[in-house]
């Protein structure tokens, strides 16, 4: 059917290439992090000769363990394909603890794995969860409204809840992952409704009605969704270019992901080296971190799996894997003590 | 640095890594369907999991040639419509629903290899902004992302988007395949819902397009008594220049036209409640009054009287849009379209009810053997 403009040729203005989280943004995100890979300013994938060269060289040490990127590249998608909404992390905890046989969950919800022994005792972490949605209402004709987790301390960019509109979402009820969409006004309807000036607001969670077809609250409960049901865009992990992978936190998952890695390839670690998945890191305190510091510290030294991401906190958040290969080496190395 | 080739292999991995390792929900909760729903979806996935944006609609049109009944033949004309005849003699009628959907036109790639995009159909930007992208060309299609904007440009409306495809200059884009004129989408599902409802990106006219093909397939064809000329048409999203075409062929010789084509329906919590609110589920809907036609009444009244005397459901109704079958009034020809009720029409999140389908394909059917 058709509606609304006909052929209208685009014109670009105004549009800045690193989007609505700009870079700056991001290095500011990650400055607490010490084990990070070191970008110049503006967000650029390319290897230089020199670069290479390094790699070259990094790959002709002995002591490093072998890891493969085609592992890599996998649990990257599979991390990035999952929802860990801050404080609701359960099914991406219970995923993580099934990758590593005689890893632990603790109360607050960190998975952990404890690598050699003797000192010095160190710790990596890597934090798994992200800003996201719960259920907040059913309402009688079986729409649900949404309530947003996280973001506090880290508030989310004002155009965050607007990746929801007239998108596909999975809602995460006890029965299992639930498919729904957030309604938007279709296009045809709108059609001469509004004057030339009309305010033009963004789109926040307080409009964002979800359809998982339900005719009924009943229906919608019927299918195991209850009030604070996690919510999510549904994710659908891209790569693109030279091993790019864009998708919801893609940063945090593919740094997550290098530390999985990094531990999959055996490191023969210095002293004690506590690896931990952490939880809630998004929400408040920080729980997750600080129950870890405080149930199996103190650590001589504490680092953070970290990425440098391009169009951070949008569905398409950019890593590039090639960083992702040289933080395993470098995760390695710490844990080695070399 | 990998060609293109190279990256559609591994965008293939990536779904299938996904579709493997993904706690993600099934796609068709299908278990306890009728067969009448079962061959809807049947039918109506793989049309709506081909890509085809105006002037670019040949992986849809061969995928409906695909699903024709084997004794159907088919021509397609030199505007790209494609066209299969039924039955003999007068009065002709005409039915038609619309291969394309809305989408972006590459029509340049900049120094730094982004792509700049032309719209195809009417729809929400804002939709598209930061979200996959898909550059469709003939050696296969290119993962790239739509562009986020700057962070400081707080309103709902984004400016004219951009991809990026990962090349970083406008020779390695080119490299890759990527060159003006390409059409670019977003990747898209179709995905069931709870019931019988589903949802996907370009229902319209997918939907319509189905319910032509599943007509067919049930047509009896010794109870015509005139020639019914099913046509799935080009570029109606852009001006309903494919209709316009077959228009042109035909001129005078049909007495009626059905566009089979969207009721976009107000059954939303967002939505006014002035006009269209013909829920979803409730049978195809008699689209009387829409932006481009008027259905006189008394052809209303009778398009009612078919749908009772063989106990298929319809509601009636008007809506905005245009559609297919008002190319044909300028030569006498009457519309009378016939529609289906969509939530959130042109968004990559329309959802249907499977039940309106059944209903558009039985209707369809019907007006051919006994109207």
């Amino acid at each position: 059917m058709i509606g609304g403009k006909r052929g209208v040729r685009s014109r670009h203005i105004g549009s800045h290439p690193e989007g609505w989280a700009r870079y700056d943004t991001v290095q500011k995100h990650t400055r607490e992090y010490t084990l990070q890979r070191r970008v110049a300013p503006g967000p650029s994938f390319r290897m230089g000769k020199t670069a290479a060269a390094f790699l070259l060289l990094l790959s002709a040490l002995p002591p490093v363990r072998l890891f493969a990127q085609g592992d890599l590249d996998r649990l990257a998608l599979r991390f990035a394909s999952m929802t860990a909404v801050t404080g609701l992390e359960q099914a991406m905890v219970d995923s993580l603890r099934a990758l590593f046989p005689g890893s632990t969950r603790d109360h607050v919800g960190n998975v952990t794995l404890t690598l050699g022994q003797g000192s010095p005792k160190r710790l990596f972490t890597c934090p798994l969860d992200e800003v996201g949605y719960v259920v907040g209402n059913i309402l009688p004709d079986g729409f649900l409204l949404l309530r947003r987790v996280g973001g506090t301390g880290r508030t989310a960019s004002p155009l965050f809840d607007q990746q929801l509109e007239g998108h596909r979402v999975t809602v995460f009820g006890a029965r299992g992952a639930v498919p729904g969409v957030v309604a938007v006004k279709s296009t045809h309807l709108t059609r001469g409704r509004s004057a030339p000036g009309t305010p033009d607001p963004v789109f926040t969670v307080d409009n964002a009605y979800v359809d998982v077809g339900a005719t009924s609250a009943a229906e919608a409960q019927g299918l195991g969704i209850a009030v604070l049901a996690p919510v999510s865009l549904a994710k659908r992990p891209q790569l693109y270019g030279e091993r790019l992978l864009a998708a919801p936190v893609a940063g945090r998952r593919a740094a997550c992901a290098a530390l999985a890695a990094a531990v999959q390839a055996k490191p023969k670690v210095k002293g004690t080296v506590v690896v931990a998945f952490t939880v809630q890191s998004l929400y408040t305190s920080n729980a997750g971190l600080a129950s870890v510091k405080a149930l199996l510290g103190p650590f001589d030294d504490i680092k953070t799996a970290a990425l440098p991401a391009r169009y951070a906190d949008t569905a398409v958040e950019t890593v590039a894997l090639a960083d992702a290969d040289r933080l395993v080496r470098e995760i390695l190395q710490w844990m080695e003590g070399r | 640095m990998a060609d293109g080739r190279t990256v559609r292999r591994a965008v293939g991995d990536v779904l299938l890594a996904v579709c493997l390792l993904s706690a993600g929900p099934p796609d068709r909760l299908s278990a306890q369907d009728s067969t009448r729903i079962a061959e809807a979806q049947a039918v109506l996935a793989p049309l709506v999991e081909s890509y085809g944006v105006s002037g670019a609609e040949g992986p849809v049109r061969e995928a409906v040639k695909r699903l024709l009944p084997s004794w159907a033949k088919s021509e397609t004309d030199t505007a790209g419509n494609l066209w299969v005849r039924v039955g003999q003699g007068s009065p002709v009628v005409v039915v038609i629903a619309h291969l394309d959907e809305i989408g972006f036109r590459v029509t340049g790639i900049r120094d730094d290899g982004t792509l700049e995009l032309e719209t195809r159909g009417g729809f929400i930007s804002s939709l598209f902004e930061a979200k996959p992208a898909l550059v469709h060309t003939d050696q296969g299609d290119i993962a790239g992302v739509f562009l986020p904007r700057d962070s400081g440009f707080t309103r709902h409306t984004p400016p004219p988007l951009r991809v990026d495809v990962g090349a970083g200059s406008r020779a390695k884009a080119m490299a890759r395949g990527v060159s003006a004129g390409q059409t670019v989408t977003m990747p898209k599902q179709y995905v069931r819902l709870s019931g019988t409802r589903a949802t996907g990106r370009s229902f319209d006219d997918r939907v319509g397009a189905t319910a032509q093909l599943i007509a067919l397939r049930r047509l009896d064809r010794a109870a015509l008594k005139h020639q019914v000329i099913f046509i799935w048409s080009v570029r109606e999203e852009i001006g309903l220049e494919g209709a316009a075409a077959a228009a042109a062929a035909l001129a005078t010789t049909p007495r009626r036209v059905h566009a089979i084509d969207t009721f976009v329906s107000a059954d939303s919590p967002i939505e006014l409640p002035n006009f269209a609110v013909t829920p979803i589920g409730r049978g195809a809907v008699a689209r009387a009054l829409d932006n481009s036609s008027i259905t006189p009444p008394a052809y209303v009244d009778s398009l009612v009287q078919v749908a009772r005397a063989r106990g298929v459901a319809l509601q009636v109704g008007t809506t905005n849009g245009g559609n297919d079958g008002s190319e044909f009034t300028p030569y006498g020809v009457v519309d009378v379209p016939i529609g289906w009720p969509l939530r959130y029409s042109h968004s990559p999140a329309e959802v249907i009810d499977l039940k309106d389908v059944v209903s558009l394909a039985d209707m369809i059917r019907a007006v051919a053997e006994t109207w």
